[in-house]
């Protein structure tokens, strides 16, 4: 597509097709003549889109792309000019912050408030109650200390005029593309009518965002500016850690995080009865595929086939689910954590490696200086 | 030969590897848009065939075939389509897919006339200006 509106030729617009200068061999000029034989019948009749092959001028052209198709899907087909036009047309209305995008993420408010839930202690002595959103804000507004920057962004974020201005003045000069006309085109009226198209597209896609950004900013206004505040700071550092569970957001990788649970130091025992202090460590599941639990830091453990960071936890009869869900994520740690403090059998030296020397295999993962 | 082996010999057949056969619209084809040959060539071609009628014409050097990197599929605009098959309708001889310069379409004729039975080891190695010159010496002495 790209070498097509960069080239210099022409074209034909037709029914919504872009229709291309038809190239020649002897046995397509035969298929050429049977289509174009006078009283054959249309392979559709009645559709304008049947027609393959259109004679304009005494010139062929062959049906190729579909303009409204490769409009739809330039986003993909061309990720970095795409990207490029939305760029700038965010820098033209001052939208680059995509702390909305963020407080929209579901994976967010999953972690949030069903994982987090499970792993942090949240009532004092008796008291049994089932949380509630505020109540779980409240808890990380207590627990973490939150820079004052953000209880001043909570304020303007609250403030929803500025945004309704911006969407207006979107909608006012919200331009109308319509397709090309049918006829011949040169390539560079093409390239200047698409690129007219996808700025239409990339606004209509923003003005839905926008929109969205405005309900969820006129839900917030309702909200404590503490808790407004609590999400900024989550949704800016996109990690946070309370109790030992924490999340941290992945980098490079938009809306995905690792979700770990802290796991103290523990004493594992050998076939000799012999102790092993393992350090303190943190097992962590991701929220994208495969869904299985790893420890984050550099590490060893018989459960573990090297010595470095980020492994997989060896455990026989686990199935991975297939989705991020907040029930999939807490057994997934829950797996994780038991594997590696009781999963361990001295006497059957299950895993990669066993604690105790054996000398029957070239031993690769030494335990010796865990020992007490 | 039963039913059976029938099917298999067929089956074998069909399996087996069809080398690609040289094609004169490809190689033509390929000529005219390596060289960006225009209408006018056609002119240039009538005009070779009678300059090279005439027996006084001479030829000064031996020539080295030209190394041609043709495209297995051969596709042409209208005009270089016409263009090619109008050459190949007007030289119309089992030696133009041997052709690997716009030159030697132009000896393809006056070879061809001379001699029909150059094989085809010999139209691909040799440039046509070197098979005339051989072909008109021979000629020259059985006179």
């Amino acid at each position: 597509m790209r070498q097509l509106l960069n080239s210099d030729m022409e074209i034909l617009v037709e029914s919504d097709f872009i229709y291309l200068p038809l190239l020649f061999d002897p046995a397509i000029e035969k298929e050429v003549l049977t289509l174009l034989r006078p009283g054959r019948p249309m392979e559709n009749p009645g559709h304008p889109e049947s027609k393959t092959i259109i004679t304009h001028k005494d010139r062929q052209f062959v049906k190729a792309l579909s303009i409204t198709s490769v409009l739809e899907n330039y986003e993909v087909i061309n990720a970095y000019d795409y990207k490029n036009r939305r760029k700038e047309f965010l820098k033209k209305y001052q939208l680059t912050r995509e702390v909305d995008d963020i407080l929209l993420d579901d994976t967010l408010k999953t972690i949030l408030f069903r994982v987090m839930p499970y792993f942090v202690r949240k009532n004092r002595g008796l008291q049994r109650k089932k949380l509630q959103y505020e109540d779980i804000l409240d808890l990380i507004g207590e627990k973490i200390d939150i820079p004052e920057k953000y209880y001043k962004e909570a304020k303007t974020f609250r403030h929803v005029e500025h945004l309704r201005a911006v969407l207006k003045g979107l909608e006012n000069q919200k331009p109308i593309f319509k397709p090309p006309a049918n006829g011949l085109l040169s390539t560079h009226q093409l390239r200047d009518w698409f690129h007219e198209a996808v700025h239409a597209k990339i606004l209509a896609k923003e003005h839905d965002r926008l929109t969205k950004a405005l309900q969820i900013r006129l839900q917030f206004s309702q909200a404590k500016p503490e808790h407004a505040a609590t999400l900024l700071y989550i949704a800016d550092t996109g990690s946070m850690e309370i109790d030992g569970f924490g999340f941290t957001r992945k980098n490079g990788y938009r809306g995905e995080y690792f979700v770990y649970k802290r796991m103290g130091e523990y004493v594992l025992k050998d076939y000799y009865a012999r102790s092993y202090l393992f350090p303190a460590c943190r097992v962590a599941v991701s929220t994208y595929t495969p869904f299985r639990p790893f420890v984050m830091e550099k590490y060893k453990h018989p459960f573990l086939l090297r010595h470095k960071s980020g492994q997989d936890i060896c455990m026989k009869h686990f199935a991975p689910p297939d989705e991020f869900t907040a029930e999939n994520a807490i057994r997934i740690l829950e797996e994780g954590l038991t594997a590696l403090r009781y999963g361990y059998d001295a006497r059957r030296r299950n895993g990669y490696h066993s604690l105790d020397r054996t000398w029957v295999h070239i031993p690769t993962i030494d335990f010796e200086d865990y020992r007490i | 030969m039963t039913f059976l082996q029938h099917i298999k010999t067929e089956r074998a057949r069909q399996r087996k590897k069809k080398p690609l056969k040289r094609d004169v619209f490809n190689q033509i084809c390929s000529l005219v848009k390596q060289y960006d040959l225009k209408e006018s060539f056609l002119s240039v071609l009538d005009k070779v065939e009678d300059g090279l009628s005439g027996e006084n014409f001479k030829f000064n050097r031996v020539k080295l075939k030209t190394p041609m990197e043709n495209s297995l599929f051969s596709l042409a605009t209208k005009d270089e389509y016409s263009l090619t098959m109008s050459i190949i309708a007007k030289v119309d001889n089992a030696y133009l897919k041997f052709a690997t310069s716009p030159e030697e379409i132009l000896l393809c004729g006056p070879l061809y006339r001379l001699n029909p039975l150059l094989t085809n080891q010999k139209l691909m190695r040799y440039h046509f200006e070197t098979l005339l010159l051989h072909e008109r010496a021979k000629a020259n002495r059985k006179r």
